[in-house]
């Protein structure tokens, strides 16, 4: 299963951040802040899998004692992928797919270019909202529940409108830039696990 | 009122981002804003200020003060609030969140609203938030939503159910049979029949006996279910079946093979693979050829998929794969390792550790060298560009060994850094230990050249980084610091020079090399951390007669000795340093001349200036060695001063102290390697009392010692030891007991010249050096052209001599021999790697054929002296476990308190995030009419009871708690209210009242309390345990008598309280 969903940009801010499990927010952020470390550390070509975090690697090598069935409860996976000034991280068991992974997030980001018409991050900030029940739409309780676009757009709609980004925050501000959008393509990366 | 100067969310994340620099300050106020705002009466500002929050909450700002006001706003009308708190309740409710038992009625109402938006909310929340007590209440409002008439509402209770089910087992027993119905059924929307498929498959691993009966279903799905996303999860279910059904097999060959050589998606491919090595489909089995057929097509597909060009991503997972095939077929990972090695030296870490892992198991004699050249260049590449990195801060140049490598043209420079950026400790740590493991596994089992090894491990102390400060933040129980590797590398060195007598002389020197580089390269200011010194200056001191230079050693160590800090090091260089001097200034033949007076009088002044400091350290160990070293060279220097030196009549000998008692003390037996845990088995004589006094009258012996006790100076350093903590030092290393091995092994010598570019060049100087020194003598040795003088063998000196310098013995010409084909035939049957290996082969020397590796000793009823593999501690050297020995005790022992049904916060210290699902395995999911099914019900009847009972408990309690906080908060009002405290406070006190009056008040309720397995809180369990013990009665009487006369009124209030409504269903909130 998903043990958790992170958003966050190029400087470590979280933009989402969802534990399917109950964790301290200082724990949450140490973990968040490890996970960075690691993910701006990448040299260009890697692949979009990381290295357990010493939080996450400590708990599992305290569980080598029990059975391999064991293990299939404990996180194991973090895949990542970047898209323009953002990176999203799912933290997971053996139990799911990792490729097929990297293909829920490429989901995740299609559907959010599609209710924003052009993502950027400054959607992201001010509609975190949304961001939530985007992915409320796509994954409950750590499982997934839909992976069709559409359906996961008509879901969000039916939540009420999606606001638009705040007019005069523009593109200009904080040279957030060129968008998600530019960065869907990712030649090659893309799976057709769909 | 105010609402018009109130920042909505937009502001406030405006104004953090015009807000950079002073954020914190920011935030503080938008915080204190929040507080005051959120107990407004106005719903739209209360909500507006929990989404602000809740967007705090996300950048790491507790709110768990405000999960009251969460729980106000879930219970707004309005749909667009209503959904705030839902998010703040998944995002801030915890464990300990104890209001969570006022949601119940909220969340019953919602789930049986009208509208599938509001009914999403609290199934999408329910999962974040569930307990075992709130499960059972809402189990039976949740169910009636898998036949709803929206698929996203049907799709989302079925997930929902089965994290209900892992905190609450019984759920999963009355929602499955409906789910599969739901699966059953064809006509069922495909989004809802993938979700169901993702829980089954979560729960498939769990308890496979139950879903094979859905088999067929499955694989109808698998085979026309059209969507890769449900094909993945079905595959990886099937893999979960197979083992049990071996059935199965044949039939999902078809059409996984078709899949693998069809599907365009290349991760539904690698499920393919995946599933088919998983679900041992590889397994032999009696169509041969078929699965032959199969593994060839996997193995070829994995091996695409690793080879070079590929996709890291592949890459990666090709990689996992085959950490899975290791297992059970190792010869067709193998047949890989080609591909594999060369993921080595990818630049991605990921990959790295990956394919280490493979490699560690792939290692033999054959390719140990080669591989371990590998890690070593990365290291060493590593290294060098750290030391790069240094010198273009410091601007200064301390590296001089890789001057080859590095270039004085900056653009170069740079180049080779981005080449080889430094890897990150952690990895380099971790590199290194699998290098010490690869080579000594089995007692150096795949070893063929130990000089190459002890090369290895001089580079290796180089490169170790130094050890971490140990971190305050981290508590201890979940990370133990690992411990210091440069020490390991140093152990091995030791263990090495111990075990194996041919190649001591060449670790004795390597281990002098260590520690005259560390005391000239290390600035005099700085302490010397590596703890590769203590086990190193342990070899120089006990093989002192072996070092080129003892004089310069024991100047070496005299050097360090002041900068050392851990007391264990301290007390080991300590020794090493009597040691050194015995071999220096005892040597017993040698004439008393004024000179060696002179000398020895000298050195020992030199060993007490450094010693004396160290009668007073407190750390016992130090101290004790101090003391006596110092005492005892005083006395030889008196008797040395004494003896009158011998002149051209007079002979005088040396002093016997000095040549006699000091020697002796340290030439006894020769130490061996003994087994871990041997210790143990050591017999305890019968006339040993432990219990008796040393002496008899110890008391007034100490009296006296503390009378005496200087002052001053020494106290204070008493004081820091005995009252600060100790330094995290490692304690593991007793001279060479820590190892564990096999029986002696035979082992061949080869040579791989080719691999030396990872050692620095004065190691590479040194052991050329060495070689040819051993060679000299060496008839069948025919050293290179370009060195042989021809003036170095015996046998030329002596033809010379007989000769007379007239014939020039090297002129004569040497018909080459053909060594290469002389070693062939020595040969049982070299292999093909063998053979290419000797391409590059010297001949070897006859002293060395046959190296003998000493096992380490054990006492008899342990399998003979070969195998230490059955003492108690087998594990206890390799390091990774040894690290990990304390944290698996500590993992074992909280899972087996966990399994007894305790603290769920113990579980997650135990494994981050991890989502516990070991509660399914009690349960069946058997039809009803199964034999057993019957005979279980009584048991489960009883425990649902027990449950039950406890459920009414908790409400009842957190009534009487949620009435006590709207008392107080209706006398306190108007105090100016800080949130975290009042919580703190409000929590304080409801238990101890709860303590106080729920005697009577839960006794009323409780029957049993125990033997069940899911509990919410083990506190609040061991209160009323409590209770009801005292209590002891049904009744309220039992209970009072035990409380204090003034708050009997109270409890006798409460209590009739709760019995007007006596259902237990919780207030409305």
């Amino acid at each position: 299963m998903i043990n958790a969903f992170l958003v966050f940009n190029g400087q470590g801010q979280p933009r989402l951040t969802k534990f399917y499990t109950q964790l301290d927010t200082s724990i949450q952020q140490r973990l968040i802040s490890e996970i960075f470390t690691l993910v701006s550390n990448r040299p260009p070509g890697s692949c979009n899998f990381l290295p357990l975090p010493p939080l996450l690697a400590a708990s599992s090598t305290s569980n080598t004692s029990s059975s391999a069935q064991e293990q299939n409860d404990v996180p194991s996976l973090v895949t990542y992928r970047n898209y323009a000034t953002l990176y999203f991280i799912i933290i997971s068991t053996s139990t799911e797919s990792p490729l097929a992974l990297i293909d829920l997030i490429q989901v995740y980001v299609e559907a959010l270019d599609r209710l924003f018409e052009n993502v950027c991050e400054l959607d992201l900030i001010f509609n975190f909202e949304t961001l939530h029940a985007t992915l409320g739409e796509m994954i409950v309780g750590g499982v997934v529940v839909e992976t069709n676009l559409e359906r996961i757009v008509a879901g969000v709609k039916a939540q009420g409108t999606v606001a638009k980004r705040p007019v005069n925050e523009g593109r200009t501000g904080g040279g957030i830039g060129s968008g998600l959008g530019a960065g869907l393509g990712m030649g090659g990366m893309v799976w057709h696990g769909r | 009122m105010p609402s018009r100067f109130e920042k909505s969310l937009y502001d406030l994340i405006r104004g953090l981002r015009n807000h950079k620099g002073n954020e914190k300050e920011y935030i503080q106020n938008c915080l204190k804003e929040c507080r005051s705002e959120i107990r407004s009466q106005d719903m739209d500002v209360k909500a507006t200020a929990l989404l602000k929050l809740v967007y705090l909450e996300m950048v790491g700002h507790d709110m768990s003060w405000a999960s009251f006001h969460v729980l106000e706003v879930m219970a707004s009308q309005k749909y667009h609030q209503k959904r705030v708190g839902y998010l703040a309740a998944v995002q801030s409710f915890r464990p300990d969140t104890d209001v969570l038992m006022m949601a119940t009625n909220l969340l019953k109402k919602d789930l049986g609203a009208s509208l599938p938006t509001v009914i999403s909310l609290p199934i999408a929340a329910l999962p974040h938030i569930v307990t075992p007590s709130l499960a059972m209440s809402l189990l039976g409002d949740l169910l009636p939503r898998l036949s709803h008439s929206h698929a996203a509402i049907r799709k989302k209770t079925v997930v929902t159910l089965y994290r209900l089910a892992l905190v609450y087992p019984e759920a999963l027993r009355a929602a499955w049979p409906k789910i599969k119905e739901r699966l059953m059924d064809g006509d069922e929307d495909s989004s809802v029949t993938a979700a169901i498929v993702n829980v089954v498959c979560e729960l498939g691993w769990r308890r496979p006996h139950d879903f094979l009966p859905l088999a067929p279903r499955l694989f109808e799905l698998l085979v026309d279910g059209g969507n890769n996303w449900m094909a993945i999860k079905l595959i990886k279910l099937f893999a979960t079946l197979t083992p049990l059904e071996p059935r199965l097999v044949r039939k999902l060959l078809p059409p996984l093979t078709n899949l693998i050589r069809t599907t365009p998606a290349m991760s539904l491919l690698y499920e393919c693979i995946n599933g088919i090595i998983q679900g041992g489909i590889l397994g032999d089995g009696e169509d041969f050829s078929a699965r032959e057929e199969i593994a060839s097509l996997c193995v070829n597909k994995l091996r695409g998929m690793v080879s070079v060009n590929s996709d890291p991503n592949l890459k990666y997972v090709a990689l996992l794969a085959f950490n899975r095939i290791v297992v059970t077929h190792p010869f067709l990972v193998a047949q890989q390792e080609d591909v594999i090695l060369e993921c080595i030296d990818s630049e991605d870490i990921t990959i790295r550790i990956k394919a280490l892992d493979l490699v560690q198991g792939m290692v033999g004699s054959d390719n140990l060298v080669s591989i371990v050249g590998r890690l070593m260049r990365q290291l060493k590449a590593s290294s060098a560009a750290l030391s790069e990195q240094k010198n273009g801060l410091e601007s200064q140049d301390i590296e001089t060994d890789s001057s080859d490598e590095t270039s004085t043209d900056p653009r170069r420079r740079r180049k080779t850094q981005e080449r080889a950026p430094p890897l990150p400790d952690d990895y380099t740590v971790d590199v290194i230990g699998r290098i010490l493991r690869m080579c000594s596994q089995n007692n150096y089992a795949n070893m063929v050249d130990f000089d190459w090894y002890i090369d290895v491990l001089t580079q290796l102390v180089r490169i170790a980084p130094p050890p971490r400060a140990r971190d305050p933040d981290l508590d201890s129980s979940s990370t133990k610091l690992p411990s210091d590797i440069s020490e390991k590398v140093g152990d091995e060195i030791r263990n090495v020079a111990v075990k194996v007598k041919a190649i001591r002389s060449a670790a004795v020197r390597a281990a002098e090399l260590v520690i005259s580089r560390m005391s000239s390269e290390i600035s005099p200011s700085r302490p010397v951390v590596s703890g590769a010194l203590k086990p190193v200056a342990w070899v120089v001191g006990e093989y002192a007669f072996q070092l080129s230079s003892a004089d310069d050693a024991l100047r070496h160590l005299l050097d360090l000795v002041p900068r050392i800090e851990s007391p264990e090091v301290l007390a080991t260089c300590l020794q090493a340093i009597m040691k050194l001097f015995a071999c220096v200034a005892g040597d017993g033949q040698a004439l008393w001349t004024a000179e060696r007076k002179s000398s020895v009088s000298l050195l020992m002044a030199r060993v007490i200036h450094v010693l004396e400091p160290y009668a007073l350290h407190p750390y016992l160990e130090v101290q004790e060695r101090a003391v006596e070293f110092v005492e005892l060279l005083k006395l030889t220097a008196e008797a040395a001063a004494g003896q009158t030196a011998s002149t051209d009549e007079v002979q005088q000998d040396p002093p016997l102290l000095l040549t006699q008692a000091i020697r002796s003390l340290f030439s006894g037996w020769e130490l061996n390697s003994v087994a871990a845990g041997t210790q143990y088995n050591v017999p305890m004589p019968d006339d040993l009392d432990l219990d008796e006094p040393i002496h008899p009258n110890l008391d007034s012996l100490l009296a006296q010692a503390d009378s005496l006790m200087l002052p001053a100076l020494g106290e204070d350093e008493f004081e820091v030891y005995y009252n600060q903590k100790p330094p995290p030092t490692n304690m593991s290393s007793e001279p060479a007991i820590n190892r564990l091995m096999d029986a002696p092994e035979e082992v061949s010598g080869s040579y791989q010249h080719a691999e030396e570019s990872y050692l620095d060049p004065d190691i590479i100087a040194r052991r050329k050096a060495e070689r040819m020194e051993r060679y000299r003598d060496d008839p069948f040795y025919i050293p290179d052209s370009t060195r042989s003088g021809g003036t170095s063998t015996p046998i030329h000196n002596i033809l010379q001599k007989e000769n007379g310098p007239d014939l020039d013995i090297d002129s004569i010409p040497i018909m080459q021999l053909d060594l290469e084909k002389l070693s062939l035939s020595g040969r049982a049957t070299p292999t093909t790697a063998e053979k290419q290996q000797q391409q590059q082969q010297r001949p070897k020397s006859t002293p060395r054929q046959r190296i003998v590796v000493t096992a380490d000793e054990t006492l008899g009823g342990f399998g003979g002296s070969g195998s230490g593999r059955s003492t108690p501690r087998t594990m206890a050297y390799d390091s990774e476990h040894n690290n990990s020995a304390d944290n698996l005790a500590a993992g074992r022992s909280s899972s087996s308190t966990g399994k007894a049904g305790a603290i769920k916060k113990l579980k997650q210290q135990q494994a981050l995030l991890k989502v516990d699902s070991s509660n399914l395995n009690d349960l069946s999911l058997g039809d009803s009419d199964r034999p057993g099914a019957a005979g279980f019900d009584p048991e489960r009847q009883q425990r649902e009871e027990a449950e039950m009972a406890q459920a009414l408990r908790e409400v009842q309690r957190l009534r009487l708690e949620m009435q006590r906080a709207n008392e107080r908060i209706q006398v306190a009002q108007g105090v100016p209210v800080e949130g975290v405290p009042v919580v703190k406070k409000k929590k304080k006190k409801v238990k101890k009242e709860t303590e106080e009056g729920g005697g009577g008040g839960e006794a009323a309720g409780g029957e049993e309390g125990s033997g069940s397995g899911v509990k919410p809180k083990v506190k609040k369990k061991k209160t009323a345990a409590a209770s009801v013990a005292a209590g002891d009665g049904e009744g309220e009487g039992g209970g009072e008598p035990g409380v204090v006369k003034a708050k009997k009124k109270k409890v006798k209030k409460r209590v009739v309280q709760l019995d007007d409504d006596g259902g237990g269903d919780a207030p409305p909130v």
